[in-house]
């Protein structure tokens, strides 16, 4: 018997007798062999002492030609000029398993000559790559990359990526500063406040001014920016907000400050203006954290159409940009393709899933003569078309535009902490300069009125209710991640609250999205291990549910390889082992084999012939999800309106209908019916969540208040929805509908507390009767109080 | 008497503006390894502490200079 040995590059175990034996070393493959004598030759051979026992992946792999990463459409899509004027690209690479992984990778860049900076983040795989054109080339640098066992794809990377991440950066500097500011003010602090009651000198107490004064300053100016430009933003569209607040709020205290401490009199506020900042700043991040950016969507659905087709030119087929295809030209779609323009088929045939647009979820044969639309999917057809429309004309660009205007104008619910800060903003700069008047005709004392004045902004500060939002609803957040629902942006949770209409499409909402075979008949005994491996060699649904449904419920597993195999478009499939023939498929293929049955029902129906004698029909069905109607129950209860829409005709939608429970059924809908009726039932004063999962209801999903989207969805609804559930189960569904609830009850107890602590505290300001101690207490507080109070929602639903 | 008041703020003066200044330090080293883009990638700069030694530091200061030349040998206008 031989032993396992691990290769000496993979660390992979093989058989002693399979491997590549080489002095001490061992190798799985050449592949391996040939790396780790690389990283020798290279001296980097400490790899394998960082890696330890990390097993890597094999490195036989077959890839494609690196020199077209050379070709200039590559650079204009990829590269990028930085601002030294040197080329960078964004590469993910594959294959990373470690932190050796990464070492080695950057360092065997920054060895090559000409390359200037190479970047490995070990999260994500995203590598950035800085190098000088004139000496190395991109597919040089791929190709070091492979040599070395792993492999790079360029990727797009989004300028508003880019900018939220520098967005985000200064935000951390800004919190860095303010943080550290403030916390040595308050250590000051103390002594200020000791002092105050035991007694200080003058000259000590003008120190630690002057102390907490150098640390205000960068936080008010540094930290501090971005309320001066929000208080300029609002200043411009005439609105009093939070951030004029703190920005008058925290200069006038700082000025007043400065002026006690210069005339060495009274008590300066320094370390309010720095808590002030930070409290409100922290707030402020939170909310920046959790924002969703509406150009990043429409950049990620752009990216998602293809920008190439294969065009049939003077016999050769050669690829062009779709920009660029004119009307006459002959395009070419093989199957799994999607079709990109509208035109009329000239050769070739075979089905279609138009599904994204008609919302139909039966396949539709197309053949010569007939027209094909953009954004449909080749199923099985391989087919020569001629362009009738340009791409800036055709069907599929219409909806990219459709959606993007759905996604500018969709409807804003403005959040509940932002009308109240309004309001509040102008009522406490109005009361305290009414205070200032009044204390000035009382005692005709400017400093002491300006004093008082000003504690009525400090002791108003509006920390608890800048932190009442983003807290509540990062807890929302939260709650959410832990239950498999993620919310793209905070204020989903407050506008998902406020709901009263949910409209759902039926097509993997409701139901499963897949045909799965309800009902078995066996008119012949036979071996279903070959009906196994017939529906198992198909793409199509049909197929596919009944390899699932034996896979289910038998163990007759093993695969067997026929001798003929063809798949008929449009009719099912056809093969043969020896001289037995079998056919599976619908009842087109038993009528053109001339095969009589007699057998009716409602659903889908797959027969299976063996020797031109049906042994077996299965009648398959779009099963409707587990607990649907519990949940259309529980929604109804919380007085919501249900609606279900569809692509499919009346009769399926009224049989699913009732199953669950629902009165309002829209059948045979389009996509841009759909949206219509959103933005229909938005126009009579109606807050609409749209539940949906395909391509067929993005035009509707953008357009609702708030869009839910199935974590099993097509790739461009998961980037248009709001809310992505994660296990596409209706159990998430109604959390998330509980937790909005839950978050959003939050947010008012949260602005309560803080109203109520204003309530009882101005009025004793702007009687005069605030120290400063009783003002920084109060304030932390009231700021722990909101906090806290988030805190135990969080912990009474993470006991249920 | 007067005398020991001054000598009292002194030596205040001069403990907080020292403890201030050497917090100001870390924070401002703090704030350069951050724009510098040290804890882009918490993996790596956790990893860095663990494997860093004499070479990573030499290749450190290498990759700089050559950075260095090539932005002067090849500086496009």
């Amino acid at each position: 018997m031989s032993s396992k040995v691990a290769c000496s590059h993979c660390h992979i175990k093989f058989d002693e007798s399979v491997m590549i034996k080489e002095e001490e070393h061992y190798f799985c493959c050449s592949g391996c062999k040939g790396v780790f004598h690389l990283l020798q030759d290279r001296g980097l051979n400490s790899f394998y002492d960082k890696s330890k026992d990390i097993e890597l992946s094999m490195q036989n792999q077959n890839l494609e030609d690196s020199s077209t990463f050379d070709s200039q459409s590559f650079y204009d899509k990829f590269v990028k000029t930085n601002s030294d004027g040197f080329c960078e690209v964004s590469l993910i690479i594959e294959g990373i398993h470690c932190s050796a992984c990464v070492w080695l990778n950057e360092k065997v860049l920054h060895k090559m000559d000409g390359i200037i900076d190479a970047n490995i983040n070990f999260t994500n795989n995203k590598a950035t790559i800085v190098w000088v054109d004139d000496i190395v080339k991109l597919s040089a640098i791929i190709d070091t990359i492979r040599s070395i066992g792993y492999n790079a794809f360029a990727y797009d990377s989004l300028a508003q990526e880019l900018h939220a991440n520098k967005e985000r950066k200064s935000y951390y500097l800004k919190m860095a500063v303010a943080i550290f500011a403030s916390m040595n003010t308050m250590w000051i602090a103390v002594a200020q406040y000791a002092g105050y009651f035991s007694g200080i000198t003058q000259d000590i107490k003008t120190i630690l001014n002057i102390a907490e004064g150098i640390l205000a300053t960068p936080v008010l100016f540094y930290s501090g920016w971005v309320f001066f430009r929000g208080a300029y933003y609002g200043y411009k569209n005439r609105v009093v907000n939070m951030d004029m607040l703190v920005a008058t709020g925290a200069t006038l205290t700082y000025m007043y400050s400065l002026y006690i401490t210069i005339s060495q009199r009274g008590e300066a506020y320094f370390d309010s203006v720095s808590m002030i900042i930070t409290f409100v700043l922290i707030g402020k991040f939170l909310e920046v954290l959790s924002k969703k950016n509406a150009a990043d969507t429409l950049d990620k659905i752009a990216n998602s159409i293809p920008s190439e087709v294969k065009i049939l030119k003077e016999n050769r087929i050669i690829t062009m940009k779709l920009d660029d295809v004119s009307i006459g030209d002959i395009v070419i779609v093989s199957s799994g393709e999607r079709v990109l323009l509208d035109g009329e088929i000239i050769k070739g045939s075979g089905s279609f899933d138009e599904s994204n647009l008609t919302g139909e979820s039966e396949h539709i044969y197309k053949s010569a003569g007939m027209s094909v639309i953009s954004g449909t999917l080749s199923v099985d057809a391989d087919i020569y078309f001629r362009a009738t429309k340009d791409f800036k004309h055709s069907t599929l660009s219409n909806i990219v535009k459709l959606l993007e205007s759905a996604i500018n104008k969709k409807p804003k619910i403005q959040q509940m902490a932002n009308r109240l800060s309004e309001h509040f903003s102008s009522i406490i700069l109005g009361l305290s300069l009414l205070t200032f008047f009044l204390w000035w005709l009382w005692t005709n004392n400017f400093e002491t009125s300006l004093m008082v004045a000003i504690s009525v902004i400090i002791i108003a500060c509006p920390c608890a209710l800048a932190l009442a939002t983003p807290v509540a609803t990062l807890v929302g957040l939260g709650l959410g991640a832990s239950r498999g629902v993620l919310f793209k942006e905070a204020a989903g949770l407050e506008i998902m609250a406020k709901t009263d209409t949910l409209v759902l499409d039926k097509t993997g909402t409701i139901t499963v999205g897949k045909p799965e075979v309800v009902k078995e008949h066996i008119l012949e005994e036979f071996d279903k291990t070959l009906l196994y491996s017939l529906a198992l060699s198909s793409k199509h649904p049909v197929a596919k549910g009944v390899a699932n449904y034996l896979k289910n419920s038998d163990e007759n597993s093993c695969d067997i390889v026929f001798d003929e195999f063809s798949q008929l478009p449009a009719l099912g499939l056809k093969a043969k082992l020896g001289n037995i023939e079998l056919l599976g498929g619908n009842k087109k293929l038993l009528d053109e084999n001339k095969i009589e049955i007699d057998f009716l029902t409602q659903g889908t129906l797959f027969y299976f012939a063996i020797d031109k004698r049906v042994v077996a029909i299965y009648e398959l069905e779009d099963r409707v999800k587990d607990g649907v109607k519990e949940f259309i129950k529980s929604i109804k209860k919380m007085n919501i309106d249900v609606v279900m829409l569809t692509g499919d005709n009346q009769n399926i939608a009224n049989r699913v209908a009732q199953k669950v429970g629902i009165k309002n059924i829209l059948s045979e809908q389009t996509p841009q019916s759909k949206a219509e009726y959103i933005n229909r039932l938005s126009s009579e004063k109606k807050t609409v969540v749209m539940v949906g999962d395909g391509i067929n209801d993005i035009l509707a999903l953008a357009s609702a208040d708030i869009g839910i989207v199935m974590g099993s969805g097509s790739d461009i609804a998961v980037e248009v929805g709001d809310v992505v559930l994660l296990n596409s189960s209706i159990k998430s569904l109604e959390d998330a509908f509980k937790i909005s609830r839950t978050t959003f009850g939050l947010i008012k107890q949260n602005l309560g507390i803080s109203l109520i602590y204003n309530a009882l505290t101005i009025p004793l300001a702007m009687a005069g009767y605030v120290i400063p101690l009783v003002a920084a207490i109060s304030m932390s507080a009231s700021s722990l109080l909101v906090v806290g109070n988030s805190m135990r929602i969080r912990y009474k639903w993470n006991r249920e | 008497m007067e005398q020991g008041v001054d000598m009292d703020s002194w030596v205040i003066a001069m403990m907080l503006g020292a403890s201030l200044l050497l917090g100001a330090t870390a924070l401002v080293a703090f704030l350069w390894a951050i724009k510098n883009g040290q804890f882009d990638d918490e993996e790596k700069f956790l990893n860095a502490a663990k494997f860093d030694g004499e070479d990573e530091l030499n290749d450190a200061i290498k990759k700089e200079q050559k950075k260095e030349n090539l932005k002067k040998s090849y500086r496009p206008e």
